[in-house]
């Protein structure tokens, strides 16, 4: 006898299923359950553009109100990956206008959008709520305006660290009188000044508005305006923040952080003057973020007001904080989860900056909660990192960067291998880490040991031979994310592998040893690949198979070849590879 | 099932090639599929023997089954294992700041393998790794230090004005440019007298019918050579030439 449920029924029970990954098992079960999960799902993550194209996606479900793409791979951030590179957002655009009428959310990063479609965004989706472009470019500031003029109901313009073309100001007074319906907006990443009276009238009218992240080039003196108009905002980003010393600015300014009782969450501080750091003093006890990346002050006046924060959960801080500053994370912010030590200089040898090792096991011993840690400095040992290790097991996000590459242990002048090991084995859980420092094979083999969870890592100038990609590869069975540079992995690794690189999202190697021939016999091997060799430098055509390529972008795709590259970028056509000596 | 599940199975395609995992292996349009393992029982062996057992044995694919660390093989591989040793590692000293050469940043082009000392953080692309937003603090501080660099450079050229009893036109003298009384001294006589004073200058020792005065900070009138050098140096506004001891204050 076959017990079925109705469709409402079992419609009703995945409503409750959030999580991509418990959605796809569900649709596997069987036909109809497939067929039921296809038409309720709601929300779509890609996490490679290129892995599959728009109107599979519109094919397969064609009821989502939110999709989330990325783009370009990670080290794009670093400059690695060429201009035109690709990430084009259009496409997506276009078909998601045809297919999704009640869209109500996208969310790109690391991609190319153009004011073009954001104007169709702006016209395509009646009921459209939130537009995050993250670390996107391609777009200016009147493909904004038209989002703001044309989104009735807009919840959510979040720009984050996109690259704008910044036309003019006026793109913020395009938001109509009646949109009262702004709950976030963040334009950290404009250079050039909003019209101040536009931004005062608009976050007047949004009664909701939680998240404002204002530009550098919005004043000091205005802040205490728009906290007053807002003071149930819970996140804040600050322009600039110094004014010469005027104490009428000061005193108008704690006044108004006085009156913010809901305020958890702080940014910005561009050009601080220290003299006003107190000024938001009286919601310091409440902060749960905090983030002074920007913020080229010294230790004292950082201790201190890293000391008033105790329910501090996130920090983000330049290494003027020093190794002292640390010691006063560690003592007073008992609840932190995150912390992230960016380099105030980093391309001279002597920063000034007593910001060592020390900081970092610090932080380690006083803070439980501790979980996800960024970290830049100039000396590393193997002692600190074993002693932060047994400190920290529950660490999930370990991404270390000794400036200088291939340092070793600054004690012993070994190899850093035994104490980014100790990390592996310790912490179970971790799901993230970037290596950095002197390493052989032998971390790639400790790595490849114990880093069961791993989902992402990165490696830089490390390793000796191709037994430690080896390890990766064939220990790591979680791993979704690789990317290498400047590291002596050839083919013999990869193509060791081969399977394992169709359960990944991607594998980027810039700098490495893999020849063209391997990358020919890749793709040939294995078709729901495609083989991306980049090469600015000479033809393609002309390679011979033993030539080391440039760099090597290889992802898993069921949309096949992508035909939006540039020419010094090639898939390796695998019907060609035959025909081709 | 096939075909509108083809997106989930994955049986076909890279199957021959170790397709590790039923299904496994395909992006849907959702997120990453779990990889379930049953079906991946080829190991490590397998694969090794399976990639060398198909593996077109071409003249023209250079690819080096017979790959041997510092053997023969691809020139790429062989100059990798010659540079990256651990001992050639320690002998470059990475730790300490290393003399960037422009061959070792077009030589990153290729990869470090083709450059002979290793990186130095500042001269290969994109490290350390930051994004740009945060590289804004960097450029913030340089233009600080470059800033206050430039200011004191400028305070190394210290000219005053010197002014002699009886003569309408004043001199110049840039005192950063000696380091002794003495040399001002003489400096100041060539320029008033138009001669040298062998040993001692006369200004100085009391002996010329002038006297070498300058005016402070507090704009009193002061003998120059009571306090150290550089205490005057920093104290000095401008100097006069007077006539003798008997001369009348300078105004």
């Amino acid at each position: 006898m076959v017990y079925s449920l109705p469709e409402e029924v079992l419609e009703h029970v995945f409503s409750f299923i959030t999580l991509d990954k418990d959605r796809n098992a569900v649709s596997l079960v069987c036909k109809s359950w497939y067929e039921i999960e296809r038409w309720c799902r709601r929300r779509i993550f890609v996490g490679n553009c290129y892995a599959v194209s728009p109107s599979i996606m519109t094919r397969r479900f064609p009821e989502v109100r939110s999709v989330e793409l990325k783009g370009k791979p990670h080290f794009a951030d670093f400059n690695l990956v060429p201009e035109g590179w690709g990430g084009f957002a259009c496409p997506w655009i276009s078909e998601m206008s045809r297919a999704y009428p009640w869209l109500e959310e996208i969310r790109l990063k690391r991609m190319v959008v153009t004011d073009e479609s954001l104007e169709l965004i702006s016209t395509s989706f009646k009921n459209f709520k939130v537009l995050v472009l993250s670390s996107c470019e391609g777009f200016s500031t009147d493909g904004l305006a038209a989002i703001a003029a044309n989104c009735r109901n807009l919840r959510k313009l979040d720009l984050r660290e996109s690259e704008v073309m910044d036309l003019s100001g006026h793109w913020l007074s395009h938001f109509p009188n009646t949109c009262t319906s702004l709950e976030s907006l963040n334009i950290a990443c404009l250079g050039s000044e909003v019209s101040f009276s536009a931004l005062e009238r608009l976050v007047g009218r949004s009664p909701n508005l939680k998240i404002l992240r204002l530009n550098r080039a919005v004043p000091l003196e205005k802040l205490s305006t728009l906290l007053c108009r807002a003071p149930q905002l819970v996140e804040l980003g600050t322009g600039a923040y110094s004014s010469g010393i005027r104490s009428d600015v000061y005193s108008s300014l704690s006044k108004a952080f006085l009156g913010c009782k809901e305020l958890k969450g702080l940014s910005g501080f561009w050009d601080v003057d220290p003299s006003y750091l107190l000024a938001f003093y009286s919601v310091c006890s409440r902060l749960t973020s905090l983030n002074l990346s920007y913020a080229t002050i010294r230790s004292p006046d950082i201790t201190k007001v890293i000391s008033q924060c105790p329910n501090l959960q996130r920090l983000w801080v330049l290494d003027h904080v020093e190794d002292s500053g640390l010691n006063a994370v560690a003592l007073s912010c008992k609840d932190l989860r995150e912390l992230r030590v960016f380099p105030s200089d980093p391309y001279i040898a002597d920063a000034n900056v007593t910001l060592t090792e020390q900081g970092l096991v610090s932080v380690s011993e006083g803070c439980p909660k501790l979980q996800s840690v960024l970290y830049f400095c100039r000396q590393m040992s193997n002692s600190a990192l074993i002693t932060i290790a047994r400190n920290r097991p529950n660490l999930i996000c370990f991404r270390l960067c000794v400036i200088e590459p291939r340092a070793p242990d600054y004690l012993t002048l070994e190899p850093l291998d035994v104490g980014f090991g100790a990390i592996v084995e310790h912490c179970k859980e971790l799901r993230r880490l970037s290596l950095s420092g002197l390493l052989t094979d032998r971390v790639f083999e400790y790595i490849g040991r114990h880093a069961k969870r791993l989902e992402m890592l990165s490696i830089a100038f490390a390793g000796n031979s191709d037994l430690g990609l080896h390890h990766v590869l064939s220990g790591c069975d979680g791993l979704r994310k690789l990317e290498i540079r400047d590291c002596p992995f050839g083919d013999k690794a990869l193509l060791a592998n081969v399977a394992k690189l169709e359960t990944m999202r991607s594998l980027w190697m810039s700098s490495c040893a893999v020849s063209y021939g391997a990358c020919k016999f890749l793709s040939q091997k294995m078709p729901m690949l495609n083989v991306e060799v980049i090469d600015e430098n000479g033809s393609l055509d002309s390679r011979f198979d033993s030539c080391p390529v440039e760099k090597l972008y290889i992802y898993r795709t069921v949309a096949g070849p992508r035909s939006d590259m540039p020419g010094y970028i090639r898939t390796i056509d695998r019907d060609r590879v035959n025909t081709i000596s | 099932m096939d075909g509108t599940l083809g997106l989930l199975g994955g049986i076909h395609g890279g199957a021959d090639g170790g397709g590790g995992g039923d299904g496994g292996g395909v992006p849907s349009c959702g997120s990453i599929l779990t990889n379930s393992k049953e079906d991946d029982t080829m190991n490590d062996q397998d694969m090794l023997a399976e990639v060398s057992s198909s593996y077109p044995v071409d003249d023209d694919l250079e690819l080096g089954l017979g790959l041997r660390i510092g053997g023969g093989g691809s020139n790429a591989i062989q100059e990798g294992s010659r540079i990256l040793r651990p001992n050639s590692c320690s002998s470059s000293s990475s730790s300490s700041s290393v003399n960037i050469t422009n061959s070792s940043i077009a030589g990153f082009k290729k990869s470090a393998i083709d450059s002979v000392s290793p990186p130095n953080a500042a001269s290969v692309v994109g490290w350390p790794p930051i994004r740009r937003a945060h590289r804004m603090p960097i450029l913030a501080n340089r233009i600080k230090s470059e800033r206050k660099e430039y200011s004191s450079r400028a305070k190394s050229y210290l000219s005053v004005k010197v002014n002699m009893d009886g003569t309408l036109i004043g001199r110049k003298v840039d005192l950063n440019a000696h380091n002794s009384y003495e040399t001002l001294a003489r400096t100041l006589e060539n320029m008033f007298y138009g001669r040298q004073t062998i040993g001692r200058s006369r200004l100085l020792s009391g002996t010329s019918e002038f006297v070498l005065t300058y005016e402070d900070k507090d704009g009193d009138c002061m003998l120059v050579g009571d306090v150290p050098w550089q205490m005057f140096v920093s104290s000095v506004k401008r100097l006069r030439i007077l006539r003798s001891p008997k001369s009348r204050n300078c105004i």
